[in-house]
C-alpha cells in the first residue's frame, strides 16, 4: 500500500505536467487550423483609382497574400438598371476598382491598421476597409481563450512541480540512510542513486502511458460523441504518435532533474 | 613496514576554520598495527576518524592515507580509497531495508563482484561472526550486539587495508563487546589489517600489542 502510495505521489503530479504539455500541443494544433479558417475567411476591401496587380499590393505591405478583383460589371448592372448602354459604359468608366485582399496570417487590429496606412500611402488607392470591428471581436475572443488556457497550463505545471519537489523531500528522507552508507563505503554516484533512477524512470514511463491512454481515449471514443464540431473536425489533431516521444522526453527530463536534486543534496554522514 | 596513515601538522576545524578541534597533530600508523584513540567526550576523536576516510578535510597540514594525500585527492580517488577501508560505527549504519546478507556484502557490491561471489562471501562472513541463521533477516530484527557483528562482517568483507571503528562497543553489553573485540583482534592478527579504534576506554580483555593515542587540548599524543 505504502509502495503504491509512494509511486502515485510522484506519478500524479508528473501526469498533471504531461497533461498540461499535451493539452498545449493539442490546443496549439487545433487552434492553428481554426486560426487558418479565420484567416482564410477574412478579407479587406481595397478601392483603387486604377488597376492594381497582386505584386503591386504586396510591395506596399508584405502581409498581403492574395487579391481578387471584384467585377465592376456586376456592380454597374445592379446600379444602372434601365439606363442606356452608353450611359452604363460611362458609369463603368467612372467607377473605381475593387479588390478583395487576403492576408498571409492571422493578425491583430494594430497590424490591420498598419496595413491600411501602408496601402493608403499610395495616391492611387482611394480607400481601404478592414472591417476591423467584427474582425477585432473574434480575434480578441480567440486571443483571450488562448491566453487563458496557456495561463492555466502554466499554473498547473507550477503547482505540479511543487508537488514533485515535495515528493523529492520524501524520497530524500526515505533513501538518505542507504545513500549515505553507500557513499561512506565508496559507491560512485550512479550506483548509490541507481535505485532512485529505476523508480523514477518506471514512474516516468507509467505517467507517459497513462497520459497517452487518456488522450487516445479522447481521440477514438470521446471526440466522435462529443457533439463539438471543432473536436469532431480536428479529431486527428487530438493525439499524434509523435506526442508519446515528447511526453516521455519531458517526463524523463523532469525525473532526471528530480533524482539529481535528491542525490546531490544527500551527502555525507550525519554529524 | 610502510605507513598506512601519516599525519603531519594536521589541523581539523569546523565552521570554516573558526572552531578548531585538532591542532598541529603529527603521527603515523604502520600496516598491521592496532591503535586505540581515547579522549574525553567532544575532544575530537570522531572528527579525527572522519578525516581519515575523507569525510572532513584538513584545515591545514597533511594527511596521507593508503598513499593518498587527502587534502588534494579527487572525489573518484577518495571513493576508491574508501573501497579499501572497513568502517564501523557506534550506531552500526546498516541499511534497514536490506537483509543482513545484503548489508554484509555492500563493499563487494560496490566493487562489482558477481552475485555468486557475493552470496558465497555473505555465507562465509556471517559464519565468521556467528550470524549464519540471520542472513535473511533485516537489521531491525536483530539485537544491538548482533547488528554490530553485521557491521564488523561488512567491514571485513573485502579484506580491507585499514579498519576504522568509531566507538564500536559504545552501545553494547559486555558480552557483545567482547565478541566485537575478538573479531577485530582476529582481523588484525590474521589479515594484517591496520585497525584504528576510537573509544572511551581500552578493553581490559584486550590481548594484542597495541598503540594508544590520546586526544587532549586539541593535541594528539602517544601514550607509551
Amino acid at each position: 500500500m505504502k509502495f503504491i502510495k509512494n509511486h502515485l505521489m510522484f506519478i500524479l503530479p508528473l501526469m498533471a505536467i504531461l497533461l498540461g504539455v499535451e493539452f498545449y500541443l493539442v490546443f496549439d494544433r487545433t487552434t492553428d487550423s481554426y486560426e487558418r479558417g479565420l484567416k482564410e475567411g477574412y478579407s479587406m476591401l481595397v478601392i483603387t483609382k486604377k488597376p492594381f496587380s497582386l505584386y503591386q499590393l504586396q510591395k506596399l505591405n508584405s502581409h498581403i497574400s492574395n487579391s481578387e478583383k471584384i467585377k465592376r460589371e456586376n456592380i454597374v448592372s445592379e446600379i444602372a438598371k434601365g439606363v442606356s448602354k452608353s450611359n452604363e459604359k460611362k458609369i463603368l468608366n467612372a467607377l473605381p476598382h475593387f479588390y478583395s485582399v487576403h492576408l498571409s496570417e492571422y493578425l491583430g487590429t494594430s497590424k490591420l491598421k498598419q496595413i491600411k496606412r501602408d496601402l493608403e500611402k499610395d495616391k492611387n488607392i482611394k480607400n481601404v476597409e478592414t472591417f476591423g470591428s467584427s474582425y477585432s471581436s473574434s480575434y480578441r475572443l480567440f486571443s483571450f481563450i488562448k491566453f487563458s488556457l496557456k495561463i492555466f497550463i502554466v499554473f498547473m505545471a507550477v503547482v505540479s512541480l511543487f508537488l514533485i519537489i515535495k515528493q523529492m523531500e520524501i524520497w530524500k528522507y526515505a533513501h538518505k540512510q542507504r545513500m549515505q552508507v553507500m557513499e561512506i563505503f565508496g559507491a560512485p554516484l550512479m550506483l548509490r542513486s541507481g535505485v532512485l533512477f529505476k523508480v523514477a524512470i518506471v514512474d516516468a514511463i507509467l505517467a507517459t502511458i497513462f497520459t497517452s491512454l487518456f488522450f487516445l481515449y479522447l481521440k477514438f471514443k470521446w471526440a466522435d460523441n462529443s457533439g463539438i464540431d471543432m473536436m469532431m473536425q480536428n479529431k486527428e489533431e487530438l493525439f499524434k504518435m509523435t506526442d508519446i516521444g515528447i511526453l516521455l522526453g519531458t517526463a524523463l527530463l523532469i525525473v532526471i532533474i528530480a533524482v539529481y536534486s535528491v542525490v546531490f543534496t544527500t551527502k555525507g554522514v550525519e554529524e | 613496514m610502510s605507513n598506512v596513515i601519516s599525519a603531519s601538522h594536521l589541523t581539523l576545524a569546523y565552521d570554516d576554520g573558526a572552531k578548531e578541534v585538532i591542532k598541529d597533530a603529527t603521527f603515523s600508523i604502520k600496516k598491521g598495527e592496532f591503535v586505540f584513540i581515547t579522549g574525553p567526550s567532544g575532544s575530537g576523536k570522531s572528527t579525527l576518524l572522519k578525516s581519515l576516510y575523507g569525510q572532513i578535510k584538513a584545515s591545514s597540514g597533511n594527511l596521507v592515507v593508503g598513499g593518498l594525500d587527502l587534502a588534494v585527492a579527487r572525489q573518484s580517488k577518495l571513493q576508491d580509497l574508501r573501497t579499501h577501508m572497513g568502517i564501523i560505527f557506534q550506531d552500526y549504519k546498516l541499511v534497514n531495508e536490506w537483509t543482513v546478507a545484503k548489508n554484509v556484502v555492500l563493499p563487494l557490491m560496490i566493487a562489482g563482484y558477481s552475485v555468486e561471489v557475493q552470496n558465497t562471501q555473505a555465507q562465509r562472513l556471517l559464519k565468521h561472526v556467528k550470524l549464519s541463521e540471520h542472513a535473511d533477516k533485516y537489521p531491525l530484527e536483530l539485537s544491538g550486539g548482533e547488528q554490530q557483528r553485521v557491521g564488523v562482517a561488512r567491514a571485513l568483507a573485502k579484506n580491507p587495508v585499514v579498519i576504522l571503528a568509531d566507538e564500536p562497543t559504545g552501545n553494547l553489553d559486555d558480552y557483545s563487546s567482547n565478541v566485537i573485540w575478538d573479531l577485530m583482534e582476529n582481523a588484525c592478527q590474521q589479515l594484517e589489517t591496520t585497525v584504528l579504534v576510537v573509544t572511551h576506554k581500552i578493553p581490559s580483555i584486550f590481548s594484542l600489542p597495541y598503540r594508544h593515542f590520546i586526544i587532549e587540548n586539541k593535541g594528539v599524543y602517544e601514550v607509551h
